[in-house]
C-alpha cells in the first residue's frame, strides 16, 4: 500500500508529514531512557526482518498479490513506540533506496502503515490478549493493516488525482486489504508464537507471561 | 551482549539471511501471476494511474539493479537493504538507549 509520488495533493501529503513527524517525536520521547542498550540489537534485527519479509510478495491466483507489512507485528513485539520507530526506518528506507513509495509522501506512507497499523494494531493485541493471545495477534496483524489501508484511502480519496472518490477507493482498498490481511493476521499470529516459545523475555510486556510467571 | 543474547542475535541473522535468499524466488512468482494490490486497483478504478510520477528513482530501483539480472539484482537490493535496515534500527537503538 505504498503510495506513489503524484497520487497526493501537496495539501493532504503536508498535514500526513506533520502528522507523522509529531508522533515519531513523541515516540522517540517515550522510548528514550526506557530502551536498553541489550534491546538495542533486537530494533535492528525486528526492522531488517520486516524489510526482507516486506520484499516477499505472496502470488494469489487472480493476479493479485500482497506482502506482509508488519506493523502490528513490531508493535506487540517492540511495545507500540519502539514499533513505531522501527517501521518508520523500513518504509524510509524503501522510498529513498529503492524508491518503492514516493519521497513527497514519504510522510503519507509512514502515517499509515507505521503509525496507524502499529497503534490500532498494538490496541487491539491489548484488548485481546487477556482472553487468547494468538487469536489477538492474528486478529491485531489482521486489522491494523485494514486500517493503515484505510487510511491510505481517505488520503488518496481526498486528491485531485483519485478524481475525490473518497467511497470508491474506500471501498476497493477497504475490501481488498480486509481480505489481504488474513494472511497478515496469519504471519503475525504464528511468527508470534514462535517468539513466544524461543524467547518469551522480549516481549514487553505480554499478558501470557505475566499469566505463566 | 551475553553468550545467550549472541546465540539468539546469530539465529535472528540466520533467519535474515533464509528470507533475503526467498526474495528473488517471490519475486519470480509474483512476476507469473502479475502484480496488483487494492491500491493500484482503486487507481485504475479512478483514472489515477497515470498521475504517478517519479521524482526519486533510488539506488536501486524496484529493488534491482540496472544491468543486472532480475534473480541476482533482487538477491543483492535484499541483502543491500536488510544490511542497511539492521544497521540503521540498531543504531537508532543505541542513540536511543544512551
Amino acid at each position: 500500500m505504498h503510495i506513489l509520488d503524484g497520487f497526493l495533493d501537496l495539501a493532504v501529503a503536508a498535514v500526513c508529514a506533520l502528522a507523522s513527524a509529531a508522533v515519531l517525536a513523541y515516540a522517540a520521547r517515550r522510548v528514550d531512557g526506557e530502551l536498553s542498550d541489550a534491546r538495542a540489537p533486537l530494533l535492528g534485527l525486528v526492522a531488517a526482518g520486516i524489510f526482507a519479509a516486506q520484499m516477499l510478495d505472496w502470488p494469489i491466483v487472480g493476479g493479485t498479490s500482497a506482502h506482509f507489512v508488519g506493523g502490528a507485528f513490531a508493535a506487540i513485539l517492540l511495545g507500540p513506540h519502539l514499533g513505531a520507530l522501527c517501521v518508520a526506518t523500513v518504509v524510509t528506507v524503501q522510498a529513498l533506496v529503492f524508491g518503492d513509495g514516493g519521497v513527497v509522501v514519504l510522510g503519507a506512507n509512514v502515517f499509515n502503515m507505521a503509525i496507524v497499523e502499529v497503534y490500532v494494531g498494538y490496541a487491539i493485541y491489548r484488548a485481546l490478549a487477556g482472553h487468547h493471545e494468538i487469536a489477538a495477534a492474528f486478529t491485531a496483524g489482521w486489522l491494523g493493516i485494514t486500517a493503515g489501508a484505510l487510511s491510505a484511502a481517505v488520503q488518496l480519496g481526498l486528491s485531485s488525482a483519485f478524481a475525490y472518490e473518497l467511497g470508491t477507493v474506500v471501498l476497493i482498498m477497504g475490501a481488498g486489504h480486509l481480505a489481504l490481511g488474513l494472511i497478515e493476521g496469519a504471519i503475525t499470529a504464528v511468527v508470534y508464537r514462535a517468539v513466544v516459545d524461543a524467547r518469551p523475555d522480549v516481549l514487553p510486556s505480554s499478558p501470557l507471561r505475566e499469566v505463566k510467571a | 551482549m551475553s553468550a545467550l543474547d549472541r546465540s539468539w542475535f546469530l539465529k535472528g541473522l540466520a533467519i535474515l539471511l533464509v528470507l533475503t535468499l526467498l526474495a528473488p524466488v517471490f519475486g519470480w512468482a509474483a512476476g507469473q501471476v502479475g502484480y496488483a494490490e487494492p491500491l493500484d486497483n482503486a487507481a485504475e478504478a479512478t483514472g489515477a494511474t497515470d498521475a504517478a510520477e517519479t521524482i526519486n528513482p533510488g539506488l536501486m530501483p524496484d529493488y534491482g539493479v540496472p544491468g543486472l539480472g532480475s534473480a541476482s539484482g533482487t538477491l543483492l537490493a535484499a541483502l543491500v537493504g536488510t544490511g542497511l535496515t539492521l544497521v540503521l534500527a540498531t543504531g537508532m537503538g543505541r542513540v536511543l538507549a544512551d
